[in-house]
């Protein structure tokens, strides 16, 4: 098979173009990519932690004082803010990723970089959010009575301690595991597609 | 630039180089509904990257370096990134007027090879085939005018090894 003798029968060769063609439909169409699959997803996280504290405070509208007065619930807006902050820089670096007019070997070059970023902090933000209820769990007891945290400290610091010594074990194999089953497969093959273009490099010259 | 304007005038460059999108999904994408997949998310992508485009690229390596990207990156929607589809059982393409039976059975034969190779060699042999100069394959894809003859030369040598076993 020689290419140059086909080159005219490739240029001669016709490929079924629609005649009826309807450009700005396409444009305004949903993006269904994986990337703008996940966009979505980070947009809806940020929603759903926006609404949550306001749900706590309508479901406790007759004590809404007390609700106001909890540190639980402060506790828990500020980690709705953390999560936000987190899902908008997520939602960011994967906006990042969806430019595709760059270079191909520099785009896939800087997919490669922003996917292997966004899961180290994936990791590292999971373990802030357990690290956070840890100490919560511990030092709330000092400042306001909670019936389930009074029953948790019951139970001797040595066993509380290595609970959360396991959890936090456990959180870091499991995420790990989990973003490796999500997006290992992916990241395996934009670094393939650069060893790809990197291939022979220097041979050329 | 006004919005409507900024489409018409998009439109007008789609239906300009919709051949040359249309062949990167058949390099890229075997069935008809992949195909047509396809070519939407490139259409989708270069739209939203059409107002940074600022006119230092031809037209043409722009949109070659967009509708590459998006089909090998973002086909991969199936499955949470698993390919749905091996090149072994893909369909036989479809009869085309303006060729000889033996022309369209020696480009059936080269789609069936070009299918073999890897996602890179793919758009090489494609660029190749569509008379892009080394320079501007250099500019698509980032990779040298040395590699890239190199690469050619290596894909060249498969095909033929491919069409003496067909």
């Amino acid at each position: 098979m020689e290419l140059e003798e086909l080159k005219q029968t490739w240029k001669q060769s016709e490929i079924s173009t629609n005649k009826n063609l309807d450009i700005m439909e396409l444009i305004h169409n949903k993006n269904y990519g994986p990337l703008a699959a996940l966009k979505r997803a980070f947009l809806k996280e940020i929603r759903m932690m926006a609404i949550i504290p306001l749900i706590l405070l309508l479901t406790n509208l007759n004590d809404i004082g007390g609700v106001l007065r909890s540190v639980m619930f402060w506790s828990y807006v500020a980690f709705c803010i953390g999560v936000v902050l987190f899902a908008s820089y997520n939602y960011r670096i994967v906006g990042r990723m969806e430019e595709m007019d760059g270079v191909v070997k520099s785009n896939l070059e800087q997919q490669i970089h922003l996917l292997e970023k966004r899961l180290k902090w994936n990791i590292v933000g999971i373990r802030i959010a357990m690290l956070y209820f840890i100490i919560l769990t511990e030092v709330i007891p000092y400042f306001q009575h909670y019936r389930s945290l009074e029953l948790w400290h019951s139970i001797s610091p040595v066993a509380r301690f290595s609970t959360y010594a396991i959890l936090l074990i456990l959180q870091y194999f499991i995420s790990r595991k989990v973003l490796q089953r999500k997006f290992g497969e992916h990241l395996a093959y934009l670094k393939e597609l650069v060893k790809e273009c990197r291939e022979g490099e220097g041979a050329g010259l | 630039m006004q919005k409507q304007e900024a489409e018409k005038e998009f439109e007008k460059h789609i239906i300009e180089y919709e051949l040359l999108l249309r062949k990167v999904c058949r390099i890229y994408a075997y069935t008809n509904a992949d195909r047509q997949d396809l070519f939407q998310e490139i259409v989708i992508q270069l739209w939203k990257a059409y107002p940074k485009f600022k006119g230092v690229a031809k037209l043409s390596t722009w949109m070659y370096r967009v509708a590459i990207n998006t089909a090998i990156t973002a086909l991969r929607k199936k499955k949470d990134f698993i390919i749905s589809y091996e090149p072994a059982s893909l369909p036989v393409h479809r009869s085309d007027d303006n060729l000889s039976h033996t022309e369209e059975e020696q480009l059936r034969q080269l789609y069936k090879a070009i299918e073999q190779l890897n996602q890179v060699e793919k758009a090489i042999v494609m660029l190749y085939m569509e008379e892009r100069s080394y320079a501007e394959m250099e500019d698509i894809l980032g990779i040298s005018q040395g590699n890239l003859r190199v690469k050619m030369n290596r894909i060249k040598e498969k095909l033929r090894q491919q069409a003496k076993n067909y």
